[in-house]
């Protein structure tokens, strides 16, 4: 009886051991949380949205239908919580920059008038050559030959400093980053007005290297 | 007598010693030949004498329409795939070359005359316009020329070339070579230790049996000789059941302690995407930035997770996976995304909770800390997964540490002052680094 009960005990111990154990995360279990009430957000957050209404309802400790983590907007498309802006509204940059305007099909008036306004200095040069090695290495190659690591699967890419390419103008090489052009596709959602400028200054001393 | 057993010992262990180190010797040399790897090489085809079609097989004419090609054609075409522009493989067998000749100077003018086949290729490829080109009538048939070398001679592709490179590259390194070899070499030992524990039991019964012939031994020693193992009497003497509670109650202590401590914290956290994308891919053998997608992270508190639209500045072109031949179901997820104007539910692996603020620009860009500080390999993990236990604890480690990278100028003054006050280097702590406020509020 009593190594029965003994037995009993070690397989109880067991047990608990094992359910606390399962408490770590692994795989897609994201682990117990400790005062879940201080784990999630009240207010809408950016990068995270919990669809489920139910969630949380164990932890309520409001008075709205949803459960305490649901931090979705029901009332979005998807429930995200941001929107696309209205049209046409113009978002402020710290010097002044306003939203590029000319169309897509346009790349020859933006060869012809779309000035940069940053001069060539080596800070611009080298913000350049850290933005291209971070945007436009990848396909373009190191020096602007188009042998980058994804260019060489992408195809279609041409070298900076030979051909038609070697001649254009910066309002063109801008442009192209601003709508792409060919197999490139645009990056101006990615990169800012102001980067995009920078990134044209040291792509031009690329086009200016020797074959 | 001695000399009896020690001449059996001898003779014995010869062989056996013999054996050990045969066997010992041939598991490491097997372990070698497996994860020695041969190189692969790699043989190019001759091209047979080629007919004579007007198109050179001289190599420098090849040579200089190679250069001609990457300057004038290449952002359009490739050889053996379609671009923006049709595959160039065989066209000098599809078309006769004059008529290539006039095109590719002048392809508007090829179109407006009415052409049958130029105004097919028009319409078939959305009314590109191929731009007119100012070569001369050599410098077309040196493309030519370049473009059925090409044709017959196709070259290994990039990424072949990528995934040789990528051989290349990690066989110095030896990473796997080595931990292969490491258990390898462990099971060899296991079995030499094995092979040396039979050995022993052999020694100990051939000894017994010759004492046992023996005549003339007293009572101890004739105890010595019966004396037999007995394990029931082991398992329930005091001293074993002592021992093996003690290591069972140590285990379970430190499990639970291990169980209790892993209470909100979600490292190894690893959840299933919605598209089974690979960041070995395409930050480890890509080598794309993180920021290229990642964006937010030098300039906001968060770091980004790309929407669709940045998956496809790549995957517009790319439709396979490496090496598959039928395009991809999970790269169709990012058309599909597209096509219903519904974002990917991506789920974020990261959850710091909202008791503490964490922004990443003032790490990584003010900072200079890598990525790779706190979430890991990244460029090796097919699936992300949680690297640092991102508890508080780990937080203040690294800020006790951290000395200020003070290129930015903004704390040089301050790091002066420091000076004046203390020999070591001013670290994050020193500025407000454990402040509570600073991250709770």
């Amino acid at each position: 009886m009593i190594v029965m009960n003994k037995i009993l005990s070690y397989i109880g111990l067991i047990v608990i051991g094992g359910l606390i154990i399962s408490c770590s995360a692994k795989d897609d279990y994201q682990g117990l949380e400790y005062a879940p009430n201080m784990y999630h957000s009240v207010p809408y957050e950016p990068m995270t949205q919990i669809t489920d209404k139910d969630a949380g309802n164990w932890v309520n400790s409001d008075s709205d239908i949803y459960g305490e983590y649901f931090n979705s907007n029901p009332n979005n498309p998807h429930m995200m919580n941001l929107r696309v802006p209205p049209a046409n509204v113009v978002a402020r940059t710290k010097n002044g920059y306003l939203p590029y305007r000319v169309p897509k099909d346009s790349i020859e008036y933006a060869g012809k008038y779309v000035k940069n306004p940053l001069d060539s200095t080596a800070e611009v040069l080298a913000q350049g050559k850290a933005l291209f090695e971070i945007f436009c290495i990848s396909c373009h190659g190191a020096t602007g030959q188009g042998d980058g690591l994804v260019g060489q699967v992408m195809l279609g890419v041409p070298a900076y400093n030979v051909g038609r390419v070697k001649d254009l103008p910066e309002g063109w090489i801008f442009h192209t980053i601003t709508w792409g052009r060919g197999r490139m596709y645009p990056l101006g959602p990615q990169i800012p007005i102001e980067k995009r400028w920078k990134i044209v200054r040291y792509v031009q001393t690329l086009q200016n290297q020797p074959n | 007598m001695l000399e009896d057993i020690s001449c059996l010992l001898s003779r014995r262990g010869h062989k056996v010693l013999a054996f050990i180190l045969f066997s010992g010797l041939f598991l490491s040399f097997s372990g070698i030949s497996v994860y020695a790897q041969e190189a692969v090489d790699s043989t190019s085809t001759v091209s047979a004498a080629a007919p004579d079609d007007g198109l050179s097989i001289d190599p420098d004419i090849i040579g200089a329409g190679e250069t001609l090609f990457n300057n004038y054609c290449k952002v359009c075409h490739a050889v053996d795939k379609q671009v923006i522009g049709p595959a160039l493989a065989g066209v000098y067998e599809r078309l006769d070359l004059p008529w290539l000749i006039t095109f590719i100077q002048n392809s508007q003018k090829v179109i407006e005359s009415g052409d049958a086949y130029a105004v097919q290729l028009y319409e078939q490829y959305n009314k590109t316009q191929m731009p007119s080109h100012d070569l001369s009538d050599d410098e077309v048939l040196a493309i030519l020329s370049y473009v059925k070398d090409q044709t017959l001679n196709p070259p290994a592709t990039a990424m072949d070339m990528a995934g040789a490179a990528g051989e290349a590259g990690a066989a110095p390194s030896g990473l796997s070579i080595s931990s292969g070899f490491l258990i390898a070499a462990m099971v060899g030992l296991i079995i030499v230790l094995v092979l040396i524990l039979i050995v022993l039991v052999m020694l100990v019964q051939t000894l017994t049996r010759f004492m046992k012939q023996k005549k003339g031994l007293d009572e101890s020693e004739l105890e010595v000789i019966e004396q037999r193992f007995n394990l029931a009497k082991l398992v329930r003497s005091p001293a074993f059941v002592g021992f093996v509670s003690f290591i069972f109650v140590a285990i379970m202590m430190k499990s639970v302690i291990d169980g209790l401590y892993s209470v909100g914290i979600q490292q190894d956290y690893s959840p299933t995407q919605p598209i089974a994308y690979s960041h070995k891919v395409h930050a480890g053998d890509y080598q794309i930035e993180c920021e290229y997608c990642h964006t937010g992270v030098a300039t906001s508190r968060q770091a980004n997770i790309p929407s669709a639209s940045v998956c496809m500045n790549c995957h517009s072109a790319i439709v396979k996976v490496t090496g598959a031949d039928e395009p991809s179901e999970e790269i169709q997820k990012i058309y599909d995304a597209i096509e219903n104007n519904r974002p990917i539910e991506w789920i974020r692996v990261h959850n710091l909770p909202d008791l503490a603020y964490f922004n990443h620009a003032q790490h990584y860009k003010v900072g200079n800390i890598e990525c790779q500080d706190c979430h890991g390999p990244i460029e090796t993990m097919e699936v992300v997964r949680q690297h640092s236990t991102l508890t508080m604890g780990w937080c203040i480690d690294c800020h006790r540490e951290t000395i200020i990278q003070a290129d930015n100028g903004y704390y040089d003054q301050l790091v002066e002052l420091h000076k004046t006050v203390s020999k070591e280097d001013m670290v994050v702590a020193d500025i407000g680094g454990l402040e509570c406020s600073k991250c709770h509020y």
